[in-house]
């Protein structure tokens, strides 16, 4: 096979830019999109709430600085400062490129892009559509992708680095439609996977597939991820499925309420109230909850999301999504009666190790987005920053995999290797020993995850985090793949997908033992102060043998003094 | 409170899921397999199935991702009706079973079948190609990223809803002409279609509508309205296809296709005798020719069964003509005047 120049795996929002843009960089590239889904099922299409940028058509005095200082202090000071530069300023000029080429924006009256306020954010900068804002973003960049006859591979499972001595030849990947495994060489590949909050399982607002599974490839091929540890959990998951509501229903008006009928909110943050900063507020929720104030349910404690004063109006007009998805899950229309909410594990903060040009350590690797790290969310992402982190990282990556990919030469993946990796998956078929069921490991690896690696944290309970994660590394070596077909696989598929959950949650659960502080997301009660002096610096995780070898990185500082973060 | 509420438990039942097997290495055709598993309420058939597949058998294949009505993977018929099986209830599934508590799961239809549950998307993902379903910006390249482009909120409300697609594909599995024509572009790619050409920044709506008004293009729809009565999302996808009709009569005249002449050919019938002289219509529509060539065996069989159409002069204008006719008239013009102002 002729080598491709780059090859992209996942076609969410920064698998998508990143393959615009490198059509436009270079359009002689011989590019390639690999996904596991249609490129269209991606999980950006779930974000509802929209994307930041200070283009201050709602207010008119705000200002890309602002947009700055919000980031780096919702990110506890814990955020890159020359990355979270650049992620502001090329935020209005990508919110316009996008509206250039067809997204569809809400309007304000003046018909320029609608803005709204989001939590943590000085001025109402995110730019939304109704509460399908990733929803349209993803189709507008398929729409454009097909357009320009991006090279797609759908439905393709991507399995590992093909390495020599540490030099990056190409991807391996499983064709599900055919259960084949073929080779990908390539000059270079930018890995997009999303992200890999899917490892708390039913507490986990994300798709079945948000498995890091590429991260994992880059972990297990000795690219260092970076802050694993700081996973954010979204304060307002429906109760039965950890199904997220938008910050958009808070940011349009809507109270929190515990079981007295308080808005509890006024004791955390008097001034933002329900709009405070996503680990805030999460935190708030888990401690009226704690201490006794929160709703029963036999699928748990939970508190009330109360909309019913906005009215039927507005809730139908900007709201309908979250009105439908209530309804279909928790049997509740918001109009009449409150949602019941908990907080859910949403978003990975930590990622591949990248500069701000989407390189990873290793020549011709590169990523973005939510698989990424570069690090402009710190220990804790302001809402309306995620879409944005793609949007904006996605094209800085793909345009810096263009102009770079001459410079390495490729080299042919083997039919040893291919022949290698295939003998390892019929392997998942007859396992040694006895049986385990992957859906009863899987459901267990959430439970330990919520329970001693959640909002709280401290460290007996992450030690018992940690020692679970190794008893479940053994219990897998056991699990078998029952279906022994090649077409269209999906058990195989989410075993695979288990394995790169539990290599990625040893990573998060060391860090999270290590880093004794607590900073944004990542709250210890042992250690429930901040340690500027100790633990302002990044956490770098590589493998060593089949362990976590933890290590570090200072954080790139500027205009900013660190300060405390109050609301 | 609802909370008093909560703390009793959620009945729960025995119900068996009836689904659609075909593995296309060892099966010669599909079949059936049933699993009967206890259920709670509340609980939709995509995470019954994921119980099956995690519980009792893992060999079952079907496609998941979002699990919550966004992403659209997760399409088939349930009960044979197209939807999405991560926001459809278990419990309301009941009350439609033909079998008493056996509930039918069988893949999507109108798409190559490839295992289970699972069906080819690409012919879908072919006609967004052939269609053009994207913008082509009247905006060029370079100088793209300074500026919005300013949209009222009144074009914004033209294709909003459009924008609700999730590309499930329920509408092209129900689509009553893509069962006999898989040609036929397909309710989805209309609604795409309509989506782009009302858009103000795009620059190739005659392009876009020069494809669609071929053949197995927007004129083969025959009303049925099943996708817009199974769509999801709710989207009013006969709007669309009626609006790119009427686009196309405004902007290629009535005599462009064949589709507008028989919509030509309708309207006139309807003016003149309150009803339609079927024996002429397929002259009108396709021509003297073409009807020679294709429907001669046709007619000849309508003949025999004596279920031949009355000749034109025999069709006697309907009763109470003139009064239709006055109504008609007004229709006619009531619709012109709003065209009018709505191009202001």
């Amino acid at each position: 096979m002729k080598p491709f120049d780059i090859v992209i795996v996942g076609g969410g929002g920064a698998g998508l830019y990143a393959a615009m843009e490198a059509m436009k960089t270079n359009p002689a590239l011989n590019i390639a999109v690999l996904s596991k889904v249609y490129p269209n099922r991606s999980h950006t299409s779930a974000a509802q709430g929209g994307a930041n940028a200070a283009l201050a058509n709602k207010a008119k005095d705000d200002t890309v600085e602002l947009h700055i200082f919000d980031t780096i202090k919702g990110s506890d000071y814990l955020a890159d400062q020359d990355a979270v530069d650049i992620l502001c300023s090329e935020a209005p000029k990508i919110i316009r490129e996008l509206d250039n080429i067809g997204t569809p924006w809400s309007r304000l009256e003046d018909n320029t892009i609608a803005q709204r306020p989001f939590g943590g954010a000085g001025r109402p900068r995110c730019c939304y559509c109704a509460d399908k804002t990733g929803h349209t973003i993803l189709q507008t960049l398929y729409e454009q992708c097909l357009k320009k006859g991006v090279f797609f591979f759908n439905e393709y499972f991507a399995l590992q680095l093909s390495l020599h001595d540490s030099r990056m030849k190409g991807l391996i990947a499983m064709n599900m439609k055919t259960g084949k495994i073929e080779a990908f060489p390539a000059r270079t590949v930018l890995f997009a996977t999303g992200g890999y909050a899917k490892m708390y399982w039913n507490r986990s607002s994300n798709a079945a597939g948000n498995t890091g599974d590429g991260q994992a490839i880059a972990y297990r091929a000795g690219i260092p991820l970076k802050d694993m540890e700081f996973v954010q959990f979204h304060p307002t998951g429906l109760r039965k499925s950890g199904l997220l509501v938008t910050e958009g229903a808070r940011g349009e008006g809507g109270y929190l309420i515990n079981a007295l009928g308080e808005r509890f909110m006024s004791r955390y943050a008097p001034e933002k109230m329900e709009l405070g900063p996503r680990d805030l507020v999460s935190r708030s929720i888990e401690t009226e909850i704690l201490q006794g104030r929160g709703f029963d349910s036999p699928a748990g404690k939970y508190v009330h999301l109360d909309l019913t004063h906005l009215g039927a109006d507005l809730i139908k007009s900007r709201l309908p999504q979250i009105r439908e998805m209530s309804m279909y899950f928790e049997g509740v229309d918001p109009i009449d009666e409150p949602i019941p909410v908990r907080p859910t594990a949403h978003y990975s903060m930590g990622g591949i190790d990248t500069d701000n040009y989407g390189r990873t350590v290793m020549d011709g690797v590169y990523a973005a987005g939510e698989c990424a790290c570069v690090s402009v969310h710190g220990a804790n992402r302001l809402g309306g920053n995620s879409l944005l982190d793609i949007l904006v990282f996605g094209r800085i990556a793909g345009h810096t995999a263009a102009e770079e990919a001459g410079k390495f030469e490729p080299s042919p993946i083997t039919a040893d290797e291919i022949a290698a990796t295939e003998a390892r998956l019929r392997s998942y078929m007859q396992p040694s020993g006895h049986f385990e069921r992957y859906g009863i490991l899987r459901e267990e690896l959430g439970q330990t995850l919520g329970q001693n690696v959640g909002i709280y944290r401290e460290a007996s309970k992450i030690r018992k985090g940690v020692a679970d994660l190794r008893e479940l590394q053994e219990r897998f070596t056991h699990v078998r793949v029952n279906d022994t077909s090649d077409v269209f696989n999906t058990n195989l598929m989410q075993v695979l997908e288990l394995k790169n959950m539990l290599d990625l949650a040893e990573t998060v659960a060391a860090g999270a033992l290590a880093r004794e502080e607590s900073r944004g997301s990542h709250t210890r009660t042992d250690f429930p102060q901040r340690d500027d002096e100790k633990w302002h610096k990044h956490t770098i995780a590589t493998i060593e043998g089949d362990r976590v070898k933890l290590g570090e990185k200072p954080v790139t500082m500027g205009r900013y003094e660190l300060q405390e973060r109050t609301y | 409170m609802t909370g008093a509420k909560e703390a009793h438990t959620e009945p729960k039942r025995d119900i068996t899921l009836r689904v659609h097997r075909f593995n296309p290495q060892v099966d010669g055709k599909p079949y059936f397999d049933d699993y009967t598993i206890q259920v709670e309420k509340g609980i939709t058939v995509l995470r019954a199935l994921n119980y099956i597949k995690e519980h009792v058998d893992a060999s079952v294949s079907f496609r998941a991702f979002c699990q919550a009505g966004i992403c659209g993977s997760c399409g088939m018929r349930i009960n044979g009706i197209s939807k999405l099986a991560c926001t459809t209830q278990v419990w309301d599934e009941l009350d439609r079973c033909k079998e008493p508590g056996v509930i039918r799961i069988e893949p999507l239809r109108n798409m190559p079948l490839i295992k289970d549950l699972i069906v080819d998307m690409d012919p879908l993902v072919d006609k967004m190609k052939h269609y053009s379903n994207w913008v082509v910006s009247s905006m060029p390249e370079s100088r793209m990223g300074k500026k919005e482009f300013l949209v009222s909120e009144e074009e914004f409300q033209k294709y909003d809803k459009a924008t609700d697609c999730i590309l499930c594909a329920s509408c092209v599995s129900e689509c009553t002409i893509l069962r006999a024509h898989k040609e036929y572009v397909s309710p989805a790619i209309l609604l795409k279609s309509y989506r782009m050409n009302v858009d103000s920044r795009d620059s190739i709506h005659d392009a876009r509508l020069g494809e669609l008004v071929k053949d197995h293009g927007v004129w083969d729809c025959t009303h049925c309205y099943r996708c817009q009565e199974t769509c999801v999302k709710h989207i009013p996808i006969m709007d669309a296809i009626h609006g790119i009709r009427e686009d196309a009569l405004e902007v290629r005249g009535v005599k462009d296709s064949s589709g507008a002449k028989h919509a030509e050919a309708f309207m006139s019938d309807i003016e003149k005798k309150g009803k339609l002289v079927e024996a002429t219509l397929p002259i009108r529509t396709n021509g003297m020719a073409w009807t020679l060539q294709n429907l001669l065996p046709m007619a000849m069989k309508m003949i025999m069964k004596r279920r031949t159409p009355p000749p034109p002069p025999l069709v006697k204008p309907a009763k109470g003509i003139k009064k239709f006719r006055e109504m008609f008239r007004e229709m006619t013009e009531h619709v012109r005047a709003e065209k009018k102002s709505h191009k202001k």
